[in-house]
């Protein structure tokens, strides 16, 4: 074996890494080789001297690094004690609560916007949101033909206001409305409101006609039946 | 929320040590991670020693040393969080120890009203004077002059090979922890540590010829052993 294969042994025999098949070999060079033995021994003088030279630390290390500790979590934290847990460290469980967040957010702007509503209609849109309105049974007009006029969703009531009209079927009901004010939105509220009980007594007056109707067809039946008075 | 120790101790800190000081690195990470502080000043016992030893003869400088060392503390305290078991506690404390002191060196070597005093790369394989220690043959040489005389000598091997034969023979990182915090490949790792130590063996030939430093060296090793016995107890 020569010296430089076997100094590279005793590295690795220092380390506990040589394999047992080489130790053989290793220990019958260094016998007979005292450059290898001087090298051997060199290199375990050299740690036993790092090893006994270590530095030691100041006595008050702990306590600074407590007050350094500290410092640097008032300084990135706001002083929580445990920033991980504390203030939502965990990248997942942000961009799950920002994530939920975004996603009400999202919903509540919609929700605002269809409750209420586009306002600004043409009168010469009102025959087909007349006859959208009476499939969706709502006071508002669909999405669709506000954006089809590039309408925008939420104005403010504009002067020759829809509520100084009398609210009475389909000239309000084809309106879209929305305002800015608590007055606007309590006073669509309050239409809203006279609008459903128009719709009931409506309900109610076209049940009302039909047993009629029911009641008349079935008398004509019955007065056809009747025998017919000879003069 | 203020850190004061007692805040986060139903018992003695020393009490609590006891507890902890079978349980693994790995473990006790996890503990922190949970929000347990004493498992974090279990850490910081095991660790600041050796972590000083390193920083220190990496950077030559006890003060800029001491606040690395602090400043590797604190890290793993605010990332704590971060730690996952896929590497040894060791191997991560070393890799962010080892990343904060080439950056410290990296801004140190960027200044250029800075001169070095340290020795040209030429004269890496000059042995360290000795002179001072022998000047008095019949006094014992204090350990403070002889870790100061190995620290000279640690800090003219060259800085790449000085890191990893420093997580070896200080810090006793294996091979393989050495290759994950250097990002070496494992014979790299292997034979840089062997040229560091033919390296540091050719700096102190003349005090490993020295028969007062030798006995002074058994003698540090028997006070270090008495004092583990100590503690032990």
């Amino acid at each position: 074996m020569r010296c430089s294969k076997a100094q590279e042994y005793l590295n690795l025999d220092l380390d506990g890494m040589l394999p047992p098949a080489a130790t053989g070999d290793l220990l019958e060079h260094v016998d007979k080789c005292p450059t290898c033995r001087e090298y051997r021994q060199d290199l375990e003088l050299s740690q036993r001297l790092l090893g006994a030279t270590a530095p030691t630390l100041p006595d008050n290390f702990d306590w600074k690094l407590q007050l350094k500790l500290n410092q640097t979590l008032k300084e990135t934290t706001g002083g929580a004690a445990y920033p991980w847990i504390e203030s939502g460290l965990d990248r997942g469980a942000w961009l799950r609560n920002f994530g939920t967040a975004a996603a009400m957010g999202m919903a509540a702007v919609l929700a605002f916007a269809l409750f209420l509503g586009p306002m600004d209609q043409s009168p010469s849109s009102a025959p087909m949101a007349s006859a959208s309105l009476s499939t969706l049974g709502s006071d508002r007009l669909p999405l669709s033909s506000n954006f089809a006029r590039g309408g925008t969703f939420g104005r403010q009531v504009r002067g020759g206001s829809p509520f100084t009209q009398p609210v009475s079927g389909g000239a309000v009901l084809d309106r879209g409305w929305s305002g800015s004010t608590f007055e606007d939105l309590q006073l669509i509220r309050r239409l809203r409101s006279e609008n459903q009980n128009l719709s009931t007594r409506l309900a109610q007056a076209q049940l009302q006609i039909r047993l009629m109707r029911a009641k008349l067809d079935s008398t004509r039946e019955n007065a056809l039946d009747l025998p017919v008075d000879e003069p | 929320m203020n850190l004061s120790r007692d805040d986060h101790f139903n018992v003695s800190p020393a009490a609590a040590r006891v507890d902890l000081c079978d349980v693994r690195d790995e473990d006790l990470i996890v503990q922190v991670q949970n929000g347990q502080r004493k498992a974090y000043d279990e850490l910081v016992s095991r660790y600041k020693g050796r972590l000083f030893s390193f920083i220190l003869r990496m950077v030559k400088d006890a003060d800029l040393a001491e606040e690395l060392t602090q400043e590797t503390l604190i890290r793993v305290y605010i990332h704590a969080a971060k730690y996952r078991e896929i590497a040894k506690f060791s191997t991560w404390i070393f890799t962010i120890a080892t990343n904060l002191v080439r950056n410290k060196m990296r801004q140190k070597s960027r200044r250029p009203w800075t001169i070095s005093l340290n020795p040209a790369p030429d004269d890496d394989e000059v042995p360290v004077d000795p002179a001072d220690t022998r000047a008095d043959t019949s006094a014992e040489v204090e350990r403070e002059e002889l870790a100061a005389l190995i620290n000279e000598a640690t800090s003219r091997i060259p800085e790449k090979y000085r890191i990893p034969f420093l997580l070896r023979e200080v810090d006793q990182l294996s091979y393989e922890e050495i290759q994950q915090v250097t990002g070496l490949k494992l014979g790299t790792v292997r034979s840089r540590i062997n040229r560091a130590r033919n390296r540091f063996r050719l700096l102190i030939k003349p005090l490993l010829k020295n028969e007062s430093l030798l006995a002074e060296l058994e003698q540090i090793e028997a006070r270090a052993a008495e004092d583990d016995d100590n503690d032990r107890h």
